[in-house]
């Protein structure tokens, strides 16, 4: 296929690979060929025509189309031939018989290629007068997604697309020939998760992005290649933005991250920059009120209120909370902060010290085009990051790979072949256990070590089927290259080292230790931890006690880094609770959203700063809060879940008063330590990632420059993590019983009620909003789909709505993460999310989602 | 001796000129306009101060294509479209104008923002009664421009 050969295109010689479509041979030599059907990324179908020329066969000269058509040694064409002309000229004429020509009320006006290709290609008039055809205008398939049929040009990439990458045939041809209308088909919705990327791929205006309609035309658009921040990803984006307001996201082609797709998240629910709800002032509480101020007043504030608790209890008394939301800048300044500026190590972020990730995250996304197993455990790429779901539905599809996934709810890509195992929660080691002996087992047939004792003194869990149980490690075992990615669901919380622990063994056993990585959902949870924003690392994830890394760094910062290590997350809300921390500094993190109890820790506090885009449940606890700047206001970088660091160029200017986390920490640090003014003049965001690339060894060879509109990856074996067989042990979760008699299970869902909603509020009615148990179990309990329910651990209750859905496994119930007004954190206990729960009708209905 | 000749035929001159202009003034009319207390005459196709034209049911003809704002040399347009409410629209079909601004400072009175115009909303009128104290009221808004005030003109015929 890929040997090189000559082919003669209107009498020059070129150079194609053998077998590919004319198409792609002549663009490659420059020569235009125009196309509509066509897609790089689509396979080839020949629907419209517009590709015609002419080839030279042993018929004589036939018109044929190139887009479909394969080039060997010595093929013969000729594309401006006056016969291919006119069949192009006569192929645009009939497409624009019934075309509506709205072009100035037509978003794709001005980047529009049936435009383009009339001026270049098009006859200049028509043979017609008749009226034309009327079919539905301005019809929305989706709340996302318009559609205007009258400007279809029957080229199928919508169809295409829903069918070849998201596997969800939702779109269809009705009716023929001049009255052809693209359509729903009955009775279904236009819901895949990525259904955005048809807007992109229609090459008329006929789909159009419906928050964005009429907001823009194309030519007055500034371009700013960015990416997505909404997950660990980090999907490649262009913001589209006019006199400083975000306008639209499109997708940008990065083969090694997101190819050229965007999930319609990341594509549409860009209101955070722009929503009416942001702070826009620095507020100050006086007389017991939040109340707006002058930077300078809040940054006095702060200096003074962090200074006296120093002065008074120490800078242990002082706390920070990072977040894997906002950029390595941010969170490195915050942690040169704490520890360069204070002198604490009191320093963490959500997924930070009490994840158990790998801290390299996950070897390579990309891997999954060639991987020959693809194994999920704990995560759910269907609603944590499509378009990687997207990838492996089509490893699934086209390279017949199977998938092996374990999960506490049955997740939307277990409808692929493989095995699919269920462990409830507290099944997991087990399940793991009973995989590594199976696969030892299978080893030993093979002449390998004997079983450890351990080991073999486990019983085999009664809840798995043997067969599936010997197939999956089977699978495993046998596999060369598989890509296996561990989440979230089972790397927190009590018992999640045992869970691990015995993961490893069987990824080991198998033989894959180095191939087994960590899938981060939030788009900066690997960075974060980068550059030190944990507690007991410091940036470069080196441990505090590297004589080495202290020296540098404090070269570097000008200062002395305490030695002992900090509090984490959970260990800092404590420490508020019981008095023993009295200041924090929230960045980017709301802990009382997430459990409306730790408001009683921080209320305990004797000075609260919270950095912000919006008033949080947190900032509403502050002493004051920092109006910051989101996403596309400053610059910044981002490292997605494969250490890829990417670039965030600013877009448009900060909304209001509000600055970029960096600046504020900046003048906060000069304010606080005016003796330290030469560790802080960095006075630009790419200064401060010149800065990080200092003091993260990782990321010593990158500059703001050389990341380039790809982003550069950090290698895998830049940090080594040892993983072995070892003896584990899980800890006695809380069993069901009469009063409890449900297993918690929590995670994260594409549609949630969080903050990036709230800011676009034509999305916040999305998705299911409610809590799901399987059917029987609700009928068991005499519920009914929709009914109002309280969910009460021994922690707290909620009130939410209740969906049935069969893929909860019987016996357990699931809670989303940012349930509107239902924070799954109120259940929680001091063991996390591994908690039983009771489940009870709510008598005074709880207001139903809209 | 000539210095004297000279002053006298000088006396002479001016004499005679101020005879013409004497007589000018006593038997013609005067030809200026004494605006603004006098319509101005101006040539059919004069570009004066825009407007924005509306269809005779009220219906405002811009549609917030943003052509003539591509089209205008000086960057003086300025419009941010919007969709139309079905059950209350501003303009036939889908889209109109929210944000409609011409800033007169910059305007360099060309028309290509006229010609530009897909559904002749934008017209450039007679009125050219433009001199203002505050820099501000030279940004004409929409509303300014829906509304034109009545020009101070009378139209000349075409030569
Ligand atoms: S699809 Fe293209 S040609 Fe058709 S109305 Fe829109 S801009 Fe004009
Ligand atoms: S809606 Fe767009 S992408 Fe779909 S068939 Fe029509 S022209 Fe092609
Ligand atoms: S007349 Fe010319 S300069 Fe003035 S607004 Fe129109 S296009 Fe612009
Ligand atoms: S005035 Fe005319 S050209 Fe300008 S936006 Fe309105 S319709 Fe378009
Ligand atoms: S591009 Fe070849 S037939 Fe459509």
């Amino acid at each position: 296929m890929s040997d090189w050969i000559t082919i003669t295109i209107d009498g020059r010689q070129i150079q194609a690979k053998d077998g590919e479509l004319l198409t792609d041979a002549a663009r490659r030599a420059g020569i235009d060929i125009p196309v509509f059907c066509s897609h790089p990324k689509l396979d080839p179908l020949g629907a419209c025509r517009m590709c015609l020329v002419e080839q030279e066969t042993p018929r004589g000269k036939l018109l044929i189309t190139a887009c479909t058509t394969p080039v060997r040694e010595g093929a013969v064409f000729h594309v401006s031939s006056e016969r291919a002309v006119d069949a192009r000229q006569g192929t645009l004429e009939l497409i624009l018989i019934n075309h509506p020509l709205d072009c100035p009320i037509c978003d794709k006006g001005g980047e529009c290629p049936l435009q383009d290709q009339t001026l270049k290609h098009g006859p200049g008039k028509s043979h017609f007068w008749e009226e034309k055809q009327h079919k539905a205008k301005n019809y929305p398939l989706s709340d996302l997604v318009l559609l205007d049929q009258e400007r279809c040009i029957i080229c199928w990439r919508c169809i295409r697309y829903l069918q070849e990458w998201e596997d969800k045939p939702q779109l269809g041809l009705f009716h023929r020939g001049g009255e052809t209308v693209i359509d729903k088909f009955p009775g279904t919705e236009l819901n895949a998760y990525t259904s955005g990327n048809v807007i992109d791929l229609c090459p008329v205006g006929a789909l159009t992005n419906r928050l964005a309609r009429f907001s823009y035309r194309p030519w007055e658009l500034e371009k700013t290649p960015s990416i997505c921040t909404h997950c660990g990803q980090g999907c490649n984006l262009r913001i589209d933005s006019r006199s400083h307001r975000v306008r639209r996201h499109v997708a940008r082609e990065n083969p090694a991250v997101n190819d050229e797709w965007l999930c319609d998240k990341g594509r549409f629910a860009d209101g955070i920059s722009f929503s009416a709800d942001r702070l826009t002032v620095p507020l100050v509480r006086k007389d017991g009120r939040l109340q707006p101020a002058t930077w300078e007043e809040a940054l006095s504030r702060v200096v003074e209120g962090l200074k006296e608790v120093v002065d008074r209890s120490g800078p242990q008394a002082v706390g920070a909370l990072a977040s894997a939301k906002v950029s390595n800048e941010a969170n490195y300044l915050l942690g040169k902060f704490m520890r360069g500026v204070l002198g604490s190590n009191n320093i963490d972020y959500r997924e930070g010290s009490g994840l158990l990730a790998d801290p390299r995250g996950l070897p390579a996304l990309a891997d999954v085009h060639s991987a020959d197993l693809i194994v999920l455990i704990g995560c759910d790429p269907a609603e944590e990051m499509p378009v990687l779901a997207n990838f492996i539905k089509r490893a699934s599809i086209r390279r017949s790979v199977p998938l092996l996934i374990i999960h506490a709810r049955r997740p939307e890509l277990a409808r692929y072949p493989g095995v699919f195992l269920n462990p409830a929660p507290g099944e997991e080691i087990p399940l793991f256990d009973a995989l590594t002996r199976a696969t030892l087992e299978a080893r030993m047939e093979a002449g390998a070590e004997a079983i450890p004792d351990w080991l073999s003194a486990e019983t085999p869990p009664a809840a798995f089927p043997a067969e599936a149980v010997q197939e999956a490690a089977r699978l495993l075992l046998n596999a060369e290259k598989p890509f296996i990615a561990y989440g979230m669901d089972y790397a927190w919380g009590f018992g999640a080292r045992g869970i691990l622990a015995a993961l490893v063994n069987w990824v080991a056993a198998a033989g894959h230790t180095e191939r087994l990585g960590f899938l981060h959902i939030q788009a900066n949870a690997q960075g974060a931890g980068d550059v030190g924003a944990l507690p007991h690392q410091l940036p470069g994830r080196r441990p505090l006690n590297d004589e080495k890394a202290r020296a540098e760094l404090e070269a570097l910062w000008q200062s002395t880094i305490p030695a002992q290590p900090g509090l984490g997350y959970s260990g800092m809300i404590d420490a508020a609770a019981n008095g023993l921390l009295k200041a924090m500094y929230v960045m980017a993190a709301d802990p009382v959203g997430e459990k409306p109890a730790h408001a009683e820790a921080l209320k305990q506090l004797s000075f609260l700063v919270v950095q912000e885009l919006f008033l949080t449940e947190t900032a509403k606890l502050a002493d004051v809060v920092l109006p910051a700047a989101s996403y596309a206001e400053t610059s910044g970088t981002f490292t997605n879940t494969e250490r890829r660091v990417q670039r965030a160029p600013q877009a448009v200017r900060p909304l209001g008063k509000s600055a970029p986390d960096w600046l504020i920490l900046m003048h906060l640090a000069r304010r606080f330590a005016p003796d330290k003014q030469n560790a802080w003049n960095t006075t630009s965001p790419e200064a401060v990632f010149a800065e990080i690339t200092r003091a993260v060894p990782q990321y010593r060879d990158m500059s703001w420059e050389n990341l380039g509109e790809e982003g550069r990856q950090w290698p895998w074996d830049a940090l080594s993590v040892s993983r072995e067989l070892q003896a584990h042990n899980g800890g006695l979760l809380n069993e069901p019983d009469d009063e409890y008699p449900f297993r918690l299970v929590v995670g994260n869902q594409l549609w949630d009620g969080g903050t990036i909603f709230a800011a676009t509020p034509q999305m916040a009615h999305l998705g299911i909003q409610a809590a799901r148990l399987h059917p029987d179990d609700a009928a068991s309990l005499g519920l009914a789909a929709g009914d109002a329910i309280e969910i009460r651990s021994q922690a707290g209750a909620i009130q939410t709505t209740l969906h049935l859905d069969p893929n909860i496994k019987p016996g357990t119930i699931f809670v989303p993460f940012s349930l509107r007004d239902a924070p799954v954190g109120t259940l929680f206990d001091s063991r996390g999310p591994r908690t039983v729960v009771a489940v009870s009708k709510v008598e005074a209905p709880v207001a139903a989602p809209a | 001796m000539s210095g004297l000749k000279d002053v006298i035929d000088g006396a002479l001159e001016i004499g005679r000129a101020m005879g013409v202009t004497l007589k000018t003034a006593i038997t013609e009319p005067p030809v200026t306009v004494e605006y603004p207390d006098q319509p101005m005459a101006v040539y059919p196709r004069f570009r004066g101060r825009h407007e924005l034209r509306r269809y005779e049911n009220g219906l405002e003809r811009c549609i917030g294509c943003c052509l003539c704002e591509a089209a205008c040399p000086t960057g003086a347009i300025y419009v941010e479209a919007e969709e139309n409410d079905p059950e209350h629209p501003l303009s036939p079909g889908e889209r109109h104008a929210k944000i409609y601004e011409v800033n007169l400072m910059r305007c360099i009175f060309c028309g290509d923002c006229e010609k530009a115009c897909p559904t002749e909303a934008i017209v450039l009128g007679h009125y050219i009664d433009l001199a203002q104290y505050d820099r501000r009221d030279l940004l004409l808004t929409k509303e300014d421009l829906l509304n034109p005030p009545a020009p101070n003109t009378v139209i000349r015929p075409d030569a």
